[in-house]
């Protein structure tokens, strides 16, 4: 991902109130976006709640369809709701972003952590790896383990972890180092702590901590890479109704049915700002707490 | 990387006694009324058209149907051609041989004999030719004065190059290698006559030279290296190579020195353009995009929506020019589970619904197909009989193919098997409107128990799995002039692959009795017989159940109204712009 | 004093070049057993792509001549020696040498990157600012922009500005052109989400370093808003989204894959798909070879432009690799 989680991560107060906010105090903007995220999490895990028709039925005289009260999204090139496979979609986009950056997370973490703790050698040797896996273009990357490993949501998944994880695990490995030379550890060690218990009791936590906050600015990214490989023909195969895979089919028929892809990319970018919105949200009181 | 199959034709081929040949009567020139589709869509478009209209340069054109009777064609001026299909890695068609290659070599080479547009063959750079009665010896007397853009003229001797290039393993050609196949000698009987010697008759042989992969090159330009060769051809035709500046665009000028056009061309004489640019736009939105501000003239792999705006606006015309060859089809894979059981290839077609996933997908564009041929093939059948959407029957068939049990999914089990049909696609060779085409049939044929798995392919990973076997359904183009494409198709000796891994016959056809008619119909020069025996060599195909004919293999092209005079070549559907002048 | 410092710098130094080559030989390793990896003859590939009837003895020949019929460690080891040579070898689809063939689409993707990646900066450095000091509203518009911004995937993005500005307004070419305007779009399709990015990081750090003391010194002394904001608080700001550059180099070349195909531009991004997808292994080293090296340059860049940038003594860098 990036480096501009360090700021994340470093506490530094973000856009949302931060003089307003205190304690406790919940703005506009997160209600609604954890009204979203439970909207999106309920889609996910059973989306017949919220639309109970057959995203796969296909009628084909009832194709490209304006929206209308009867599909409010209106209906794609063969005739399927594009509402129902919104609310579908979101859990097959939705489980690709999630796992992905789960991924990328556990992987950047692990990284990191080995980096940070073991010495310099080693973090020298990991560095130079994790530079390796910069110098790619991300894209690339998936596009290689895609095409080793055959199309699929499964490969889509782990393409675009790795592709993530290098940029996580620069920022694990810039904050435990942060951490370690932070003054509460100083104390610890004066106070004549073992060294396994400062890294257990002291650094780790403290370092592991803003992962939710990435975890959840990563959610968004996953999903439009996720998005991305859609549109090379190698993300979701069809005819899962996947945000991304719908985006990509609709953008042919932009000019003539420009709701085939509205609706799809709206949700993504929903997403992508919900879960932001969260994630900060969460590591203001995290850190008022 | 795209190569797209692409054709639509405006009536389907009716179904006639097997003793009558009929011609073709379409005129695929432009700009000619009948070929203008002029049926107007939905309003939406008509208000995108105008803003069409309103972006592109405009040409003063008001009326709906260019006039190319009142204008006069002017010299001058440099056409911009923006193809979808992939750029080429080599522009001499001798090497390998495909689809992309032949639109733009067309500009420049010129085979033998042509086709006009009644499929008969014409003179070309042969001005006549005669064959013995045992079909083994065939002789071409050529045009006379015409020499190669490099100044070597054009004689037997050259066409003797021409011949041995393409036989040599070393050229690495694919399509022209096995037109040629039967040819053992040649022979220069005189400096325009050039005897041609076979194993075996071959009735195709004319079909075959009429192509642009057979084209007759410079035999100064051949000896050098086939790096050179690639880079820029030398040829006799109306246009020169002037340079190539890869992954970018081809830049061809005018040869004034040009005097052998096809004897269905408009004038004589060199071309009315100063020049042409070729180049290489994939993404078939930025295409339209191109054409409609004016960034370009003509491009081609039109989308079905795009279609539709351009016959609605003043200022784009469409051009409707079906490849040769075998249509667009879906072959079912007979040579293993489950579809080496006629009942169940046959209860799979009449669970699909093609037609209406085609009126609304090709919105008017494509007709439905009902036969193994293109449209344009005077000699193809069409059965619509056999292929009706028919739900019912098809769940009778798989009741009685031993298919009547489901599990919890709906899908058909036996012996607990579940009826699975891998269904590779190719993102490179099918548009996007195919492919949901393939979804609409997965739909369609899933509620009669049919598990189709479709997976979207690049096109080395496509062929990598139908060379390893692992495919069930699959729809591949094939691009050939004449029905002999049936024998490379459907042919038995079809289901060996070559070295590449590639083979043709996908549907894995092994009929003895379908080999014995190709063959004979391969070796007869009597059209009447000829006519017959491939008729019956299609009943055996359509009737077993082995193709799902979807349509014509697309073909569209769009050009700005400025574009007068620009055709589509009879023979392999390829664009000639030797007529062609601009209007503004 | 001097001399140590010297030897520190010269040390350094060969420690950045030493690492440099390992990224170079590493990024060549993984791409040349990744591509090998992927389904899909070499020999076919060379002899005009997948599907090509081609004969045995065509096959064989191309094997012998391409070394493609020896064990994969060796081809391996024949590639890393022509490499360390300069030698890019030859295009398999492209009948070039992929060296001239690489450098010529290079310059396209660099205008593109480079173009983008200022048009980004231009437009995170005026949101940032303006949306910062003016209060809540303005800090949640800015920052609501930013998080759209960064959201929107780059081939969506594209359609919707050709679209716009192409066909409804017809002031754009759809397709890259030989002049300027051809570059429009292109660049504001990359800039717009990566300005998201960017525009994040410098609003987070430019707050606070208006909270932090050296500001209120200055504000004390009684500058003014905006100055204390240029000149103070913006070097600040600008710190980490510089540091952010070298990884945004690597993501705008992911970016111009998409943007390059769409428009129909030629460069390198273009060119990578392409080989991928016919599996031509040199053109595919040959990118992903001068792509590491540019980006390892970038990296030098930015690392010597965020030590100039920043105004603490003797700072070492706060981790922003080694």
């Amino acid at each position: 991902m990036s480096e501009l989680e360090i700021q994340v991560a470093a506490g530094v107060d973000t856009a949302g109130g931060a003089k307003t906010a205190g304690r406790g105090r919940v703005s506009v903007v997160e209600v609604i976006a954890a009204l979203l995220a439970a909207l999106l999490i309920t889609a996910a895990i059973a989306p017949g709640l919220l639309a109970p028709g057959d995203p796969l039925a296909i009628d084909p005289l009832a194709a490209f369809g304006a929206p209308s009260w009867t599909h409010w999204f209106g209906t794609d090139e063969s005739g399927r709701d594009i509402y129902t496979r919104v609310v579908d979609g979101a859990h097959d986009s939705l489980l690709i972003g999630l796992t992905a950056t789960v991924i990328g997370l556990g992987l950047g973490a692990i990284l990191g952590v080995i980096a940070g703790t073991l010495g310099a050698a080693v973090d020298f040797t990991v560095n130079r790896f994790l530079e390796v896996l910069f110098a790619f273009p991300g894209l690339l990357l998936a596009l290689l383990f895609i095409l080793v490993f055959g199309p699929g949501p499964g490969s889509a998944i782990v393409a675009v972890g790795l592709s993530t994880a290098p940029g996580y695990a620069r920022i694990i490995r810039a904050q435990l180092i942060r951490v370690r030379s932070s003054a509460f550890v100083e104390a610890a060690t004066v106070q004549g702590l073992s060294r396994r218990r400062i890294l257990t009791r002291h650094i780790l936590p403290n370092t592991l901590a803003p992962l939710l906050v990435l975890g959840t600015l990563g959610v968004g990214q996953a999903i439009v890479w996720a998005a991305a490989l859609s549109y090379l023909g190698l993300g979701a195969q069809p005819p899962a109704a996947e945000w991304g895979a719908m985006l990509s089919a609709g953008r042919t028929y932009i000019t003539s049915a420009w709701w085939m892809s509205f609706f799809p990319g709206l949700f993504i970018v929903l997403t992508a700002v919900c879960a932001t919105a969260l994630g900060r949200s969460i590591e203001r009181r995290m850190r008022h707490a | 990387m795209m190569a797209h199959p692409s054709a639509a034709s405006p009536r389907a081929v009716s179904s006639l006694p097997s003793t009558v040949t009929f011609p073709v009567k379409r005129d695929l020139r432009m700009p000619r009324p009948g070929i203008l589709r002029s049926a107007p869509r939905s309003a939406t478009l008509a208000v995108l058209a105008g803003t069409a209209a309103i972006g592109l340069a405009l040409t003063g054109c008001t009326s709906a149907a260019p006039t190319g009777d009142s204008a006069t064609p002017v010299a001058g001026g440099t056409l911009t051609y923006a193809s979808g299909d992939a750029e080429p890695t080599c522009l001499d068609p001798h090497v390998g041989g495909n689809y992309p290659q032949a639109l733009v070599s067309g500009q420049f080479l010129e085979s033998l004999v042509s086709l006009n547009s009644d499929g008969e063959v014409i003179p070309w750079l042969a001005d006549s030719w005669t064959v013995s009665d045992d079909g083994l010896t065939w002789e071409f007397t050529l045009k006379d004065g015409v020499t190669f853009t490099d100044g070597t003229p054009l004689d037997a001797a050259a066409v003797q190059a021409n011949i041995a290039h393409l036989q040599d393993p070393a050229t690495g050609s694919s399509t022209g290698y096995l037109a040629l196949a039967k040819v053992t000698g040649t022979e220069a009987v005189s400096d325009s006559v050039v005897r041609l010697t076979l194993a075996q008759p071959d009735s195709a042989l004319l079909e075959s030279l009429s192509q642009p992969w057979l084209a007759i090159e410079s035999p100064t330009a051949l000896e050098r290296s086939q790096d050179e060769n690639c880079a820029a051809p030398v040829g006799t035709g109306p246009f020169i190579v002037d340079s190539w500046v890869k992954q970018n665009a081809i830049t061809l000028v005018r040869n004034d020195d040009y005097t052998s056009p096809p004897a269905d061309a408009e004038h004589e004489g060199p071309a009315y353009l100063d020049s042409i640019t070729w180049r290489f736009i994939p993404d078939s939105a930025s295409r339209y995009a191109a054409l409609q501000a004016g960034e370009v003239d003509v491009i081609d792999n039109a989308q079905p929506d795009t279609i539709s705006q351009a016959e609605a606006s003043d200022t784009i015309v469409h051009l409707d020019a079906p490849r040769p060859g075998a249509s667009n089809r879906i072959e079912l894979n007979s040579g293993k589970a489950p579809f080496n059981d006629a009942a169940v290839r046959e209860a799979f077609i009449r669970s699909a619904n093609v037609d209406d996933a085609v009126a609304t997908l090709f919105q008017g564009s494509a007709e439905r197909s009902y036969s193994a041929l293109s449209s344009v093939e005077p000699l193809g059948i069409s059965r619509p009989d056999l292929f009706d959407y028919d739900p019912d029957a098809a769940a009778a068939l798989l009741d009685e193919a031993g298919w009547s049990e489901k599990d919890s999914d709906g899908y058909r089990v036996k012996d607990g098997v579940r009826l699975t049909v891998v269904f590779p696609v190719s993102t490179n060779q099918s548009i996007p409107a195919e492919q949901s085409l393939f979804e609409q049939i997965q739909a369609t044929a899933k509620e009669t128990g049919f598990d189709v798995q479709l997976t979207k392919l690049d096109l080395s990973s496509w062929y990598t799995a139908l060379g390893s076997n692992a495919y069930d359904a699959v729809s591949a183009p094939y691009t050939k002039v004449g029905p002999d494409v049936l024998r490379i198709l459907f042919d038995s000796a079809g289901i060996t692959p070559a070295p590449s891994g590639y083979f043709a016959n996908h549907a894995q056809l092994n009929d003895p009795e379908l080999d014995s008619l190709l063959a004979q119909a391969n070796a007869t020069n009597d059209a009447d017989t000829r006519a017959a025996l491939y008729a019956d060599a299609q009943d055996i195909v359509l009737e077993g159940f082995y193709i799902l004919p979807l349509y014509d293999q697309q073909n569209h092209f769009l050009l700005s109204s400025a574009v007068e005079g620009a055709r589509a070549m009879p023979t392999v559907s390829t664009p000639a712009f030797y007529d062609a002048w601009l209007t503004s | 004093m001097a001399d140590q410092l010297t030897r520190a710098r010269l040390g350094g130094l060969g420690r950045r070049l030493a690492g440099a080559v390992f990224v170079l030989w590493a990024v060549a390793t993984v791409t040349f057993f990744a591509v090998r990896l992927i389904p899909g003859d070499p020999a076919e590939a060379i002899l005009g792509g997948p599907g090509s009837q081609t004969s045995a003895e065509a096959l064989a020949a191309v094997r012998a001549e391409y070394g493609l019929d020896q064990p994969l460690s060796l081809q391996y080891l024949h590639q890393l020696g022509r490499l360390a040579t300069g030698d890019l070898g030859r295009s398999y689809a492209l009948n070039m040498d992929v060296g001239p063939l690489v450098l010529s689409q290079l310059g396209g993707t660099l205008v593109l990157a480079l173009l983008s990646l200022t048009v980004a900066w231009l437009i995170a450095l005026l949101l940032a600012t303006w949306s910062t000091g003016r209060g809540r509203l303005a800090r949640q518009i800015g920052s609501g922009l930013e998080i759209v911004a960064a959201a929107l995937p780059h081939f969506w993005l594209a359609t919707t500005l050709i679209v716009v500005f192409s066909i409804w307004w017809g002031v754009l070419p759809p397709i890259s052109t030989a002049d300027a305007r051809g570059l429009v779009l292109p660049v504001v399709t990359l800039a717009i989400p990566l300005a998201g990015f960017l525009g994040q990081v410098m609003r987070e750090s430019l707050t606070a370093a208006l909270e932090s003391p050296f500001v209120l010194s200055a504000r004390a002394r009684g500058e003014s808003e905006r100055g204390v904001l240029w000149r103070h608080a913006l070097r600040h700001a600008a710190l980490p989204a510089i540091g952010l550059s070298g990884w945004a180099f690597g993501s705008l070349i992911s970016g111009a894959v998409v943007v390059e195909t769409i428009f129909a531009r030629p460069g390198l991004g273009r060119t990578l798909l392409n080989a991928v997808t016919v599996r031509d292994v040199p053109v595919v080293i040959g990118v992903v070879m001068i792509v590491a090296l540019v980006y390892i340059l970038m990296t030098v860049l930015t690392d010597l432009a965020s030590r100039l940038a920043d105004p603490r003594p003797m700072s070492t860098g706060t981790g922003a690799g080694a």
